[in-house]
Order: C-alpha cells, then sequence, then structure tokens
C-alpha cells in the first residue's frame, strides 16, 4: 500500500530513548512491588504495620485502605470530566477527555488491585465476593458498583469514544493496523453513526454521573455508618468523600494534561484553556472540601462525645498533628496557587521575578531532609535523635513553604507550571486526608478504655503502594503509545 | 430454641484472669489473641482508690456490626444467638474489627502455628521435653456446627482470617458451659439460657440491677454485667495489656 | 430493532439487578447469611454490565442493509 510509512500522531509507536529507560524504571518498580507483595504472602499480614484494635493497640485498616480510598477518588476525575463535557458540550475541552477516561479506568485498576493486597486470603476474596456477597455490608457497593459497574462503564465510554480515531488509525499502515480494525469494528464515519455515537454518548453520561456519585458515597459509607467508631460516624463523610475525589482526581489530571502538554509534539492543542477551567472547578471543590471539613470539626468539637472529642483532638494538637495541619496546608496552598490567576495584570506584572534556581534548590534540600526523616521513621536508619529529627522537619517545612513563596510571581505568569504545582499540593493533602480518616478512629477511637494505639507504616506496605503507583504509570504510558490520547483531525490523516 | 446469654457478676471477680488462660487452652489461640480479657482497672487517686475487674468476652449482640457489615457472611447471628465466624469463608478483609465497638476481634497476622508461646519444635525446648510435641488439639473444634452446618469452633485457624470468642460452641451444643464460665474458681461468670426462667442468668438478672456495655449504640450485647458499673472515664487499666505479634 | 433490543437489554438488566437485589441475595434478616441462591452477587454484577453493553450493542450491531 502506502510506501512512505506516514508517522501516527501523537507518539504513538514511537518508543524513544528517552522513554525505553522510563519504561524499564518503572518496570523495575513494580517488579518490587510484586517482590514486597510475595513477601506479604508468604509471611502473612505480619509484615505490615497494622494489628489489632484493643488489646494488640493497633489499626487494622492502614495505608492500603487510605489508598483504595484515594485512588477511586482519583478516578472520579476522569469520567466525571468526560460526561461533563458531552452533557455541557464544553467542546475546548475535549483534549482532556481521553486522558481523563484513562485515568479511570487505570485508577479503578489499581484500587482494585489495592483491596485484593490487603485481604488476608486474596483468592478467597475474588471467589467469595461473587459467590457470597450481601448486600447489606456497604463493601456491597464498592465491590458491585464502584469496581465493576463504574470500571465497565468507563470502559465502554472509552471503547465507543475511541471508535472514530481507531478508525481513522486504521486507515495508516503500522504494525497496529489490525488492533484498530478491531477497535473501530466496522466503524466508517458515516453521518449516521456520528449521529447514533452521539445519542450513546449522552445517554451514558446521563447514566454515569448519577452511577459516579452513588459509587464514591458508598466508599463514603463504608467509614459514615459505623456507630462504634468515633470520628467515622457523620452524615458528611459521603459527600465529603465525592469532594475530596474531585479535588485529588482533577489535580492529577492537571499533572498529567501538562504532562502530554511538554511531551507531545501536538501538546499545544492541550491549551491554556483546559488548565484555566480545570482549575477553576478544582478550586471550587478545593474550597467546597475546607467548608466541610471546618463544619465537621466544629461539631465534633462543640457538642462531640469525649471521644469524638479526643479524635479532633489527636488530629488538631496531638499525635496526627503534622499529617492534619500538612494536609490542611497543602489544601489552602493549593487552593492559593490556583487564585493566583484572578491577580489583575497590573499586579502580576509588578511582582519581582525570581530566577527559579533559588526555589529548586531549597525544594530539593527540602526533599533530601523528608526522604531522611522518611527513613528514620521506618526504623531503617536513625541518624537523628528524636528532638533532632522534630527540628528538621520544621525546618524541611520552612524551606518548602520558602520554596514556594519564592515561586509565586513565576507561578502568578505561568498557569500551566501553578496547575501542575496545585495538584501536586492537592494530592498529597488528598493523601494525607485519607490516612487521616481511615487511622485515628482506630487507634483514639476505642470506645472502652483500652488505651490509644499506634500505627506505623513499613518498608512492605509503602513498596507495594509505590509498585501499585508505577504500575498504574507504566499502563498509562503504555495504553498512550498504542492509542492516540487526543482526538485524530479527519483532515490531518490526509492520505485516506 | 434457646437464647443463649452471659451474665457476668462483677463483685465475685478478682481479676485473677483464670478464664483468658481457660480460654486460651480451650480454643489453641495463637499469642496475643485474647477472646477473653479481664481489664483490670483503676478509678480515682491515691490513697482514695478503686480497683475493679471486667472480664469482656465477645458481647454477642443481637444487632452485631461486625455481621451486617461482613462483605460475605462469614460473620452471621445463629438463631440461637450466637455470633459465630465461618473461618472457612473468611476472606480477611478486617472490616468486622473496624466495625465492632467492644474490640473482641483477633485477625491471624502470621500463620498460627508459627505463633504459639511455646515453640516445640526449638531446639531448647526439646531438651527439656525430650522431643515430645504434646499431640493435642481437641477434635471437636473441627466439627460443622449450628443448623447451617459450618466450621465455628476454636482458633488459631489459617494465616489471614479473622477469629473471635465462639462462647465455645463446641461446648454448648453439647450442652456444657464456654471454657470461661466453666473455670471461674468465683463463680463470677453465669452461662446460660434467657427463656428458661429457671436458669441462673435469668435468676441473676430478675435479682441484680444489671448493664450491658455501650448499650447505647443499639447493638444489644448478650453478656449482661450485674454488681458493678460500667467503664467511664475515671476508669484507667492498672497496665495496659499491649502485646503484638 | 436496534432500539428494541438495546432498550430490552437495559430493562432485562435492571430487572437482574432488582432481582437478585432484593429476593437471591442474603436477605436483611439478621439471621440469614447466605444468598438465596449461590453466585447470586455475580449476577448483580452481570446486571450492572448488561445496562452498560446496551450501549455497544445500540452502536455495533450492523444495519440490515449492508452493502
Amino acid at each position: 500500500m502506502a510506501e512512505q510509512p506516514h508517522a501516527l500522531p501523537y507518539g504513538v509507536g514511537r518508543f524513544s530513548h528517552r522513554f525505553l529507560i522510563l519504561l524499564a524504571v518503572l518496570t523495575g518498580v513494580v517488579v518490587w512491588g510484586l517482590f514486597a507483595y510475595a513477601h506479604q504472602l508468604a509471611e502473612g499480614l505480619v509484615v505490615k504495620g497494622l494489628r489489632d484494635i484493643g488489646t494488640m493497640g493497633g489499626a487494622t485498616w492502614g495505608l492500603y485502605v487510605a489508598f483504595v480510598i484515594y485512588f477511586v477518588g482519583v478516578s472520579f476525575a476522569g469520567i466525571t470530566v468526560a460526561a461533563l463535557i458531552r452533557l455541557f458540550h464544553l467542546d475546548h475541552l475535549r483534549p482532556v477527555s481521553r486522558m481523563a477516561e484513562a485515568l479511570t479506568i487505570i485508577a479503578l485498576i489499581l484500587a482494585a488491585s489495592c483491596v485484593v493486597a490487603d485481604l488476608g486470603q486474596p483468592l478467597r476474596g475474588i471467589i467469595n465476593l461473587f459467590r457470597y456477597a450481601r448486600p447489606q455490608s456497604p463493601f456491597f457497593g464498592t465491590f458491585s458498583l464502584v469496581v465493576s459497574g463504574y470500571l465497565f462503564a468507563s470502559l465502554v465510554y472509552l471503547y465507543l469514544d475511541g471508535r472514530r480515531d481507531a478508525a481513522l488509525m486504521a486507515r495508516r499502515p503500522s504494525r497496529l493496523q489490525g488492533f484498530y480494525r478491531l477497535w473501530a469494528a466496522g466503524y466508517r464515519d458515516t453521518p449516521a453513526e456520528r449521529a447514533r455515537h452521539e445519542r450513546v454518548t449522552l445517554w451514558l453520561a446521563l447514566a454515569i454521573v448519577p452511577l459516579l456519585v452513588t459509587a464514591h458515597s458508598t466508599l463514603g459509607f463504608v467509614f459514615g455508618i459505623q456507630s462504634g467508631r468515633p470520628g467515622w460516624y457523620s452524615t458528611l463523610q459521603a459527600p465529603g468523600f465525592v469532594v475530596l475525589a474531585g479535588v485529588s482526581g482533577i489535580g492529577l489530571l492537571l499533572i498529567i494534561a501538562a504532562i502530554m502538554r511538554v511531551t507531545l509534539p501536538e501538546g499545544k492543542e492541550v491549551h491554556v484553556g483546559i488548565f484555566r477551567w480545570l482549575g477553576t472547578l478544582l478550586l471550587f471543590l478545593t474550597v467546597v472540601y475546607l467548608y466541610f471539613m471546618v463544619a465537621e470539626l466544629l461539631t465534633t468539637l462543640y457538642t462531640g462525645t469525649r471521644h469524638e472529642a479526643e479524635i479532633s483532638r489527636s488530629l488538631l494538637v496531638g499525635e496526627y498533628a503534622w499529617l492534619f495541619w500538612g494536609s490542611v496546608t497543602g489544601l489552602v496552598l493549593g487552593a492559593l496557587v490556583l487564585s493566583l490567576r484572578f491577580l489583575p495584570t497590573n499586579v502580576q506584572t509588578r511582582l519581582p521575578s525570581v530566577s527559579p534556581r533559588w526555589p529548586v534548590l531549597l525544594l530539593i534540600g527540602a526533599l533530601l531532609l523528608t526522604g531522611l526523616l522518611a527513613l528514620q521513621g521506618l526504623d531503617l536508619i536513625s541518624p537523628f535523635s528524636a528532638t533532632t529529627a522534630r527540628w528538621l522537619a520544621s525546618v524541611a517545612a520552612v524551606l518548602a513553604l520558602l520554596a514556594l513563596v519564592l515561586s509565586l510571581p513565576y507561578l502568578s505568569r505561568n498557569l500551566v507550571a501553578a496547575s501542575v504545582i496545585a495538584g501536586i499540593l492537592v494530592n498529597l493533602a488528598a493523601i494525607g486526608k485519607r490516612i487521616l480518616i481511615v487511622v485515628p478512629s482506630q487507634t483514639h477511637g476505642n470506645l472502652l478504655p483500652y488505651g490509644t494505639g499506634w500505627y506505623q507504616p513499613t518498608w512492605s506496605e509503602i513498596s507495594i503502594i509505590v509498585g501499585l503507583f508505577a504500575l498504574g504509570a507504566l499502563l498509562y504510558t503504555l495504553f498512550f503509545k498504542i492509542f492516540p490520547v487526543m482526538e485524530v483531525h479527519a483532515h490531518e490523516e490526509g492520505a485516506a | 430454641m434457646a437464647r443463649y446469654a452471659m451474665v457476668i457478676d462483677l463483685d465475685r471477680c478478682t481479676g485473677c484472669r483464670a478464664c483468658m488462660m481457660a480460654c486460651k487452652v480451650e480454643n489453641n489461640t495463637p499469642q496475643a489473641n485474647f477472646w477473653m480479657y479481664v481489664f483490670r482497672f483503676e478509678e480515682g487517686h491515691y490513697p482514695n482508690t478503686h480497683i475493679w475487674f471486667m472480664p469482656r468476652p465477645c458481647m454477642h449482640c443481637d444487632n452485631p456490626p461486625c455481621a451486617k457489615v461482613c462483605p460475605v457472611g462469614a460473620r452471621y447471628k445463629r438463631v440461637d444467638g450466637l455470633v459465630a465466624t465461618d473461618w472457612d469463608r473468611c476472606i480477611g478483609c478486617r472490616y468486622c474489627e473496624v466495625a465492632c465497638p467492644y474490640g473482641v476481634n483477633y485477625f491471624n497476622w502470621k500463620k498460627p502455628s508459627k505463633n504459639y508461646y511455646l515453640d516445640w519444635q526449638a531446639k531448647d525446648v526439646q531438651e527439656v521435653t525430650g522431643g515430645a510435641v504434646p499431640p493435642y488439639r481437641n477434635p471437636d473444634l473441627d466439627q460443622p456446627y449450628g443448623a447451617e452446618r459450618r466450621r465455628t469452633a476454636g482458633g488459631g485457624r489459617l494465616k489471614g482470617v479473622i477469629e473471635k470468642c465462639t462462647f465455645c460452641v463446641h461446648r454448648v451444643e453439647r450442652g456444657q458451659k464456654p471454657a470461661c464460665v466453666q473455670n471461674c474458681p468465683l463463680f463470677a461468670l453465669h452461662f446460660g439460657d434467657l427463656d428458661d426462667p429457671n436458669s441462673t442468668v435469668s435468676q441473676l438478672l430478675r435479682r441484680k440491677p444489671s448493664f450491658r456495655l455501650l448499650e447505647e449504640l443499639g447493638t444489644e450485647p448478650r453478656v449482661y454485667y450485674v454488681g458493678g458499673h460500667p467503664p467511664s472515664s475515671e476508669s484507667h487499666q492498672i497496665e495496659e495489656v499491649r502485646v503484638r505479634v | 430493532m436496534r432500539t428494541v433490543l438495546t432498550i430490552a437489554m437495559v430493562l432485562l438488566g435492571f430487572f437482574l439487578q432488582f432481582i437478585t437485589y432484593f429476593f437471591l441475595t442474603a436477605p436483611w434478616d439478621p439471621v440469614y447469611s447466605n444468598p438465596r441462591i449461590p453466585f447470586a452477587p455475580a449476577l448483580f454484577i452481570l446486571g450492572v454490565m448488561l445496562v452498560f453493553l446496551a450501549a455497544v450493542v445500540y452502536e455495533l450491531l450492523p444495519d440490515r442493509q449492508v452493502q
């Protein structure tokens, strides 16, 4: 057929050296995570920092459950954004539509793997849930609606949405032609087919939005309807979950969109308008979440029972204060960075510009310190005394804050960079908040006087989580090496 | 159908923890798992202190939060009131444990055979025992019980499943009392049928005022306490038991 | 034909969800712990999937007058 192999758009099928190195690194991390999981399978869950609530003074749900919630939360952004684009005809956002859909699917796969990693009997879990699952358990919704319904609906949406592009790609000779033909399944881009597709996506979007709210609320109800755990038993739990899900998901989507903008040859198609729109949505959701948080804290502090008050105290001034205030700072700073663009232009131009070298240097210093402290926290090495560690933690926090302050003028002029920084901040905050939802109610929320407990994650838990992140990144990059990340333009494929 | 319940007389309990010991021997529970646990409380400040003891088995609630949340029906309520754990079905998600306000669930974090107090295979132990390994494991524990014939008795089964107090289902079904009740030297623990007006538990509950733990949560526990008061913010454990596996 | 099939699939999916949720899985009676028929939850999920699969059928069903 065509002798000159016309390169496929959006870097599909092109593997540069840098990309191969990235793949190798990610695969290495995934293998390390698998090793940690094999270790856990062989030894039992004793390799984790979790222990029984009560006389063992531990938390029985820890990082895994926190990250299940986080991953499911991230999946929120994807299909919501895709459905919003379809429902409200936000056509200028179309370039991120497929990124968002793929993000949903991969985040849900990660969430499911995270659940399996948490089970004491993973094989039984997979079989018995299908066999015996009971609707009375809040897990039923998580398992049937989130993992099957939501994942399946997203797959269907991605598949149908991609058919037109697959058909266009299939016209070009490449090694993947057969795959595209299979995906396109006879799509010829006739007006009738296009109209049908429009109708289907409308109905799918209409069906997905309620499913989405239900699915995320279900996960909130896993915690929200447990009257025996102070700190969990709250009506705001489910709405809070949905909103924080949006925060973390849209934050991550912003980061991904920025990466695509920088790395792809056609990156400019992810235009600034997208960042502006998503940034505003993120800002709105962050503020709503902060409002929910304050409302909930005020209630428990003012009128809560002794145990509720104890949990709130452990968050505000106690054992978890560093994580709580760190997360709140992340959310507030994220909102601040996002609202920089509302500064009047004359103020923006009048801000003194700082060489980006200084914030980056400060940030590297802060990260190095944090890494050292984390190693000490895991009891792998302990070069400092407890007091020194506390001081160093404050130093790291001050360095990071200083870095952010110094980069503010730059961020106020560069919307994309501001979105990425905000995305990172709110995602770290979201992870922190997820951990704070899961853990303190178990260690400090015993209604019988068992005394307070403690939970410290081990290297094995963290390795598995990091491995899951690497797996997600691997699947994501590989998927967009075989399928275009944005819509293929009909005029662009030319030689048809 | 019987309506089993336990009555604990706090006036009689001296905190000897014989019930904890009996439970461990009867059910082969691994290290650090206390299906029966006795709180030793101190109230007030020196010299005006008051010391009292409170045994805490599983409450076998009539509205069990653990059974409600179990995703696969491994934790279930039997018609005679026992809350049973089917370790053949448990997937190890530990939802029952976070749902339970009493903290009575114990997960097998590692292989139970590697998690007993004494490692009979260890060299220095074998020097003393002359290589003898006690063969004893009550065969009753391996039988299926209840109308549904599910394997719910005993502990120390598999790694990665939840276990908790069974009210010694294997003894109760034969008309015996749970091991803790049987072994209490001071008759502080009583077990029986609430539907039988002549049973010890019915008589005790008629005679003395009683309370149940965390009644306000609506869990409707089947364990009644007489002759004392519920623990309050004043009650502190004398030494907190903090054993981890 | 296309529309009828799709609507039928959606209705069947919801019907399957309804009967499995209320009648085939474990009833809300606290004493009851087993599903009335085994693998009823799998049927429920099948119902959820059927509803969304209807969209694929609607789009992929070939026209009758294929040249």
